[in-house]
This record gives structure tokens, sequence and C-alpha cells, in this order.
């Protein structure tokens, strides 16, 4: 994987205030996509270049996903309508053939600030952390 | 651990600027409300646990190879 080739534009720069859960510690990423890993796109942790998160559209893998972002999430992320937000779930890789999605704390992303936020949804109770992705081992 | 009675209706504020209120309490449960900053990240502590131990499984290198997403069988 060449991902040193991928530029980083000034504009692909997200910052999260309070963090992943659990990272609490990192507030600054970079939105990386390569063409060739679509529609999978990395969360590269800005402050150490060695950390990241694989993310995807969950649209994608979920078509009918209706997360219910909380009110004072909305307001945290200056969210005046849905298209103001870019959202993705964080995948987590298991192995060659297995990957799971996380559907209660996608990453909400407000595309014009930057600002994002990782959310726990209102309606968690629906979803799981660990929603099967149907992945095969791409050949090389 | 501060540990302080309250009775239904009755508040604590923390930090000046996050008040914990105890709006009602049937049987074994009690139901809180709590007023914070939208800044000030409030969760179920096992929703919260169990998102962050997906958080550490999910953290992984920008050199790690990615599968292709397959077509859902249909």
């Amino acid at each position: 994987m060449e991902m040193e080739t991928t530029a980083v534009a000034p504009g692909n720069q997200v910052r999260l205030p309070t963090g992943i859960l659990g990272f609490e510690q990192f507030n600054n990423y970079v939105l990386l996509a390569n063409p060739a890993e679509m529609p999978f796109a990395w969360l590269r942790v800005a402050d150490s270049a060695s950390l990241a998160f694989v993310v995807i559209n969950p649209f994608i893998a979920m078509p009918d996903y209706a997360p219910d972002i909380p009110q004072p999430d909305v307001e945290f992320l200056d969210l005046k309508e849905p298209a103001d937000a870019l959202l993705f779930s964080i995948v987590t890789l298991r192995g060659p053939n297995r990957a799971t999605l996380n559907l209660k704390g996608p990453l909400v992303i407000n595309r014009h600030t930057r600002i994002g936020k990782q959310v726990i949804i209102a309606n968690a109770n629906n979803y799981s952390v660990e929603h099967p992705l149907p992945v095969a081992a791409a050949s090389a | 651990m501060l540990i302080l009675s309250r009775k239904s209706g009755e508040s604590i504020v923390i930090a000046g600027n996050i008040r914990v209120k105890v709006m009602r309490v049937e049987g074994d449960v009690v139901k809180i409300g709590v007023d914070a900053p939208s800044s000030v990240p409030v969760h179920r502590q096992e929703v919260y646990e169990e998102i962050q131990r997906n958080n550490q499984q999910a953290l992984t290198q920008p050199s790690a190879p990615l599968p292709k997403l397959t077509p859902p069988q249909k």
C-alpha cells in the first residue's frame, strides 16, 4: 500500500476536540482517501503518523442506517442541516476476510468547519459496535 | 469516592457548570438529569466502554492492507 504517495491537502485536516473515545489525547487527524482503496478511507492521527483508523461511509454497508445524533452534539458541531455533516463509521480489521463496523459510535464531521466528534447515537441500542462488513482479502 | 444523599428533585453541581439532578426514583431505577455544556461528553458507562474497547481494537497502522468490500449476498 503506497499511503505515502497520498498528498495531504490542508482541507483534509479534521479536528476532534473531544478525541476518539479511549484516545482523548489525540485531537488532530488527517482524512486520507486512496482511490484504489475506496470505499475505505483513513483517519490518520496527525500527532502520531504511525496510528490510524480505517473509516467508511456506513450507508454503503447499511443503506437503511438511521443514526439519531443527539441535539447537544448537533449544537457542538454547529450543524445547521444534515447536509453539513460528513458521517463515517470506524472499521475494525479482524483478519484478511473479516472486518466489522462500529454503528453505535459514528464519527460526525462538520464539512465546513472540519470539526468532528465521535458521537454515541441516541438509538445506539438498535445497532452493533461490531456490525459485520462483507469483505474479501484484496488480491495483490 | 464522594457519596452524597439526595432526594428526588435535588441536584448536585460539579465544577460550577454541570448539574446532576435526581429526577425520579422508581424501585431500583433512578432517573438522572444532566445539564452540562455541550463540550462535555456524558454517556451511559456501558455504551461508552463498549465503544472505547472497539476503538482500541480498531486502531491500526496507516500501512495496514485493506480488504475489498464484497457485494452483499442476495
